[in-house]
């Protein structure tokens, strides 16, 4: 039995990993009470995978979360950082966990109470049980909603909570997130990539499943439209928020189109998005815009990311919001101080999940506890103002003097702006430092979603944070945090839940659905870049020597390696070398290859735009490709070997694009692109190298810029001539390099792709497209000029504009019409 | 007194603008003291308009949706007001600051007229240090609420320069306060910063002050636009009392309020969001003429 000593050690393993981490000073870790059966397993497992290296352990969840693409932002830089998940999962019994789940329910069932008052009766204030001036106080308070029903009935429809546990193992609420509570998909992430390096774990002690809940998450948003098969968008403010790719992450599980304020249009109070195929209703929108930002005309007039008309759209009830976006007003910590007594006095019954302690200043008598205590409490912004006397959270016995008197002393003139809160001491729980096992703080962020019947349903986990600080609530994610899979475990087995819905509620769907007119963009330039980097690179590698004609040797002729230069300027990759010497050349190459600044449209900076396109594209490309757009620029010694890394990278890239990809709407964007630039691209290289008058090396040169030596040595026996050359190129149609070949593809396309109006007309890209087709499928080798060539290049062009203007967003700059003069 | 108000409102595009939507907030509201008695707003080209939703602030706002390209808009807001307001006079029994303070936070209501609305920091007016050292002298919490509010416009009017070159529209209030000049909308701001930093309700008033002053008066700063002042609120008794930083006065009978937010933002008089190229131009005139009681007494006829 081979696989025997591996389990002692895997056991014998996780025995020591625990003694040593006993060593620690333990109390109110979750570990203080000795590990239970479940963490045993949960360090034997990561021991079967890892052996006795811990370290290693770490390195291959974080290698699994950097495959499932999990990525965060910090703001302002430009790429994303790889997700710190630590290796250890925390494990929470079902038992323990029912009182999270319900604390949870109720919690958010409150909340809904008290938001529908603020924004309608306004019952608790008139009673004076809230303080109007507690509502205000909020920047998150939109009066502009006041009196509005929210569509669909309900303001909440997702909300997190953050919990802290104490050292005796109680649980507290620290914070509520309505506004826009993320992290659900980094709960996700952890799971997937924990699961993928553990995967024993989960069947071992029978971890509740993450999948449920998002099923019931969707059915609620969409029970709660008018349509029966709604459409759903998740409103993202764009590649550079910090948890972008979270959003899209959600937005390929969930099957929402991610979209963002640019896609959507309101037109007679109903959401729309712009498609491919004209305006297409939107039913709901979960946003992860902050509020303000959601519409220029109801709130911030500065905002260009938001969707004019969206609130009448709201207000009108024509599209449910995920939250309604003046939810946030309950997020305040002052606010937190009265759900205890709210939830008393609204349901009679105590919370379940008791918040930290907190007192508003707002109030004398909160104020005159907070000047005795203040030593003794963490000092705080009651609605995250900035504050004149605090610089941030403060522990009150680490104020100096001075800050005490200036403290006091606002306290005595806006002492609505400051809350005082218990110091929490929070539980520890072990996580690999280095490759041993330490005690760290952590608070876990928990989320509940309503379902089909608007019941809470609460994810069993979510995702904990850990961090160096007793009290991680100030921290943000990044040096020394981590983040861990939250498991929730019982001796009952996890029943096998299908996610599918009942087979007679579903019907087939293969097209999946509208594609945004700002994806096929994308897919449409992803396409044009990858393809024009591909030809640029062919024609450097040439221009190197590095011909695989033995017949010419290394060396073409100096009139082909000027052309080949030539069409190197004219595609501005570079500036024209001073010769054609080696000296001179390879610093050319250089340029053209790998050039960053100067403006030059290297192969460098090709890739980078095709980068850019595959990081606001992650929700509909495979990780394999995301991967690939990302790699970063070869790094071996001699260019020809970068060249050909590269050469392979986009071998790769068009593999993954031709077998990988449906055959949708986007792919035959992608394909467009493609088709376009290899076209326009071919074009451009048979009035180099193949007109009348060519030499052997420019025909050559053109066949293998064309990819299409192989081709024409099975069809001609003879050797190389001008006239069967320009043929195999350019206008058979059986060559799948040939430009008659692209045309026929682009017409193909533009068939299939969807139409306005059904009327039987050709749409001018569709007559464009015809045009080309005829264009070259009459003319002969023999006589095909540069003036036909030309002809062709330029309806490319055309075609390319056409395409944009009747499927892409058109980037109308959106200009403010505020200001006056004012005197 | 009546005023016959005319504010005309022109926009240029360098290109046709494809797709506007505009909220307008031109109507003036009803207000203690006066009393619109006639309005009528003019859109060239004509684009359809609507009463909006709701408001931030208090304003009357119409919706303006233009769907056909455009390349000048004319917006033209005429007003027959009513204003009956005397000047305030304060009293030895006002409310104090630290009362008004305290009555503020206590107050059960949430609409937009209340104290609560405006304590707070809004997006225009953040806090600043500077600002409420300067304006701390004059707001000590045991002094009389409009005797320490007429007191610090007065200080603001001599200690500023008016000068419209030196701020733009989003000039923020520690800029205009480094350099001690600006417009109108400078001194409110400022003025602003200071009460709320002393826990005070401070609000932003837009509106119109009478072009022609009263024989033997000087014609009054800001007359031929636009104006925007202070609003402080003085207990439940005296309410909202105006004063006017930018000439050291009470609002009274010459000024006419149109809007009332907790800044600019709120309450701008034409905001929203047009599609299209290019730069746009503005122009902007006001006349605010007095109606003699004798044409007053026609017109009713």
């Amino acid at each position: 039995m081979a696989t025997q000593p591996a389990l002692f050690d895997a056991a014998s393993h996780a025995q020591r990993w625990i003694e040593e981490y006993r060593t620690h000073d333990l109390r109110g870790d979750v570990l203080a009470a000795g590990a239970d059966p479940a963490w045993m397993a949960a360090f034997e497992e990561l021991a079967a995978v890892a052996g006795d290296d811990l370290g290693q352990a770490r390195e291959r969840v974080q290698r699994h979360a950097a495959d499932i693409g999990t990525g965060f932002r910090i703001i302002d830089e430009e790429f994303e950082r790889p997700w710190p998940v630590s290796p250890v999962p925390l494990l929470i019994d079902v038992q323990e966990w029912r009182t999270i789940e319900r604390g949870v329910a109720q919690r958010a069932d409150l909340l809904e109470t008290i938001v529908a008052d603020l924004y309608g009766a306004q019952s608790l204030v008139k009673r004076g049980h809230v303080p109007a001036t507690l509502v205000t106080g909020s920047p998150y308070f939109l009066r502009p909603l006041v009196g509005v029903a929210p569509a669909g009935g309900r303001h909440l429809h997702v909300v997190a909570v953050d919990l802290g546990r104490g050292p005796t193992g109680e649980w507290r609420v620290l914070s509520d997130h309505l506004r826009m509570p993320s992290g659900a998909g980094y709960a996700l992430e952890n799971r997937l990539a924990v699961s993928r390096a553990l995967g024993g774990l989960q069947g071992r002690i029978n971890v509740r499943r993450h999948a449920p809940f998002f099923a019931a998450f969707r059915a609620g948003l969409a029970s709660a439209c008018h349509r029966a098969d709604p459409r759903i968008g998740l409103l993202t403010p764009g590649r550079y928020n910090a948890s972008y790719a979270e959003q899209a992450h959600l937005a390929r599980y969930l099957g929402f189109l991610l979209v963002e304020g640019d896609d959507l249009a309101v037109r007679e109070d109903r959401l729309y998005v712009r498609t491919i195929g004209g305006l297409k209703r939107v039913d709901a929108l979960w946003r992860r815009l902050d509020p303000r930002l959601l519409d220029p005309l109801a709130f911030d007039t500065h905002s260009r990311i938001g969707v004019p008309g969206l609130i009448d759209a709201w207000a009108a009830g024509n599209v449910v919001l995920a939250n309604s976006p003046g939810a946030g007003v309950l997020e305040s910590a002052a606010f937190a101080a009265f759900l205890p007594q709210l939830s008393t006095r609204l349901t009679g019954a105590d919370l379940i999940l008791p918040s930290i302690a907190t007192w508003w200043c707002g109030q004398p008598a909160e104020a005159a506890h907070v000047r005795a205590e203040m030593a003794s409490m963490l000092l705080s912004s009651a609605f995250g103002h900035p504050l004149a006397a605090l610089a941030g959270t403060t522990p009150g016995a680490e104020l100096t003097a001075e800050g005490r008197a200036a403290f006091l002393t606002d306290l005595e003139r806006r002492p609505q702006d400051y809350v005082g809160q218990e110091i929490v001491r929070l539980s520890t729980m072990p996580v690999v430092i280095g490759d041993r096992l330490e005690p760290r703080p952590f608070t876990l962020r928990v989320f509940a979603a309503r379902d089909g019947d608007g019941r809470w349903q609460v994810m069993p986990g979510g995702f904990a944070r850990i961090g160096e600080h007793p009290d991680p609530r100030a921290a943000v994610m990044g040096e020394g945090l981590w983040s861990a899979d939250v498991c929730v475990h019982g001796a009952e087995a996890v029943a096998p839940v299908s996610l599918l819905p009942a087979p007679d509620s579903l019907h087939i769907r293969r097209n999946p659905g509208t594609l945004p007119s700002r994806v096929a963009d994308n897919f449409f330039w992803l396409g044009r870049y990858l393809e024009r980097g591909e030809a640029l690179l062919g024609a450097i590698r040439l221009m190197l020597g590095n011909s695989i004609d033995a017949d010419t040797g290394a060396a073409l002729a100096p009139e082909t390696v000027g052309r080949l230069v030539g069409e190197i300027v004219a595609a501005g990759a570079a500036p024209r070398p001073a010769s054609l010497r080696r000296a001179d050349l390879v610093p050319f190459a250089r340029t053209a290859l790998e050039a960053g600044e100067g403006g030059w449209q290297s192969v460098a900076q090709i890739n980078a735009h095709a980068r850019r396109i595959g990081a606001v594209s992650r929700d509909r490309l495979s990780a394999d490709m995301v991967r690939l757009l990302d790699a970063p620029f070869p790094r071996q010694p001699g260019m020809l070997e970068r060249c050909g890394s590269l050469q392979r990278r986009y071998a790769a890239i068009a593999g993954l694009s031709a077998e990988h990809m449906s055959r949708t709407a986007a792919w035959r964007f992608h394909d467009l692109g493609r088709r376009i630039e290899r076209a326009a691209a071919t074009a451009r290289a048979t009035r180099a190298f193949g007109l009348a008058g060519a030499s052997l090396d420019d025909l050559t040169t053109l066949l293998d810029l064309a990819d299409s030596q192989i081709s024409y040595r099975q069809r001609y026996l003879t050797g190389i001539a001008r006239v069967p050359v320009v043929d195999l190129v350019a206008l058979d149609p059986g060559n799948p390099r040939a430009l008659a070949f692209q045309v026929e593809a682009i017409r193909a396309h533009l068939a299939a792709l969807p139409v306005l109006d059904d009327d039987g007309m050709a749409e001018p890209q569709q007559v464009e497209a015809t045009a080309l087709h005829a264009l070259v499928t009459t003319a002969q080798a023999a006589t095909l000029d540069a003036g036909t060539l030309g002809e062709i290049d330029r309806r490319l062009a055309t075609l390319s504009d056409a395409v944009a203007h009747r499927y892409f967003l058109q980037g109308a700059e959106a200009l403010r019409a505020a200001g006056l003069t004012l005197a | 007194m009546i005023y016959d108000i005319r504010h005309v409102t022109r926009f240029d595009y360098g290109h046709a603008v494809k797709f506007a939507r505009c909220n307008l907030r031109l109507q003036p509201i009803d207000w203690p003291g006066q009393q619109v008695e006639d309005y009528a707003l003019t859109v060239a080209p004509a684009g359809r308009t609507h009463p909006a939703r709701a408001e931030a602030g208090l304003a009357n706002v119409t919706r303006l949706v233009i769907e056909e390209p455009v390349r000048r808009l004319t917006i033209e807001s005429r007003a027959r007001v009513r204003v009956d307001r005397l000047v305030p006079v304060p009293q030895a029994d006002d409310p104090t600051l630290a009362e008004v303070a305290r009555m503020a936070r206590g107050s059960t209501d949430l609409s937009a007229a209340s104290p609560a609305a405006y304590l707070y920091p809004s997006p225009l007016i953040p806090p600043d240090r500077a600002i409420a050292d300067y304006c701390a002298p004059d707001l000590d919490p045991s002094r009389g609420a409009l005797e320490a509010g007429i007191a610090l416009a007065r200080r603001i009017q001599r200690d500023f320069a008016f000068d419209a070159a030196a701020t733009l529209v989003d000039t923020p209030p520690h800029e205009a306060f480094a350099q001690r000049r600006g417009v109108c909308q400078d001194f409110a701001q400022i003025m602003i910063s200071g009460l709320r930093a002393a826990g005070l309700p401070a609000a932003y008033a837009s509106g119109y002050i009478r072009t022609i002053p009263p024989p033997g008066q000087e014609r009054l700063v800001g007359a031929d636009a636009t104006h925007a002042w202070v609003l402080l609120w003085c207990g439940p008794a005296r309410g909202w009392v105006g004063v006017d930083p930018t000439n050291g006065i009470w609002m009274a009978s010459d000024h006419v309020v149109v809007a009332i937010g907790r800044d600019y933002a709120e309450i701008a008089p034409v905001d929203g969001v047009v599609l299209g190229a290019g730069a746009q131009a503005m122009d902007v005139s006001v006349d605010v003429a007095p109606l003699d009681e004798e044409s007053a007494a026609a017109a009713a006829a």
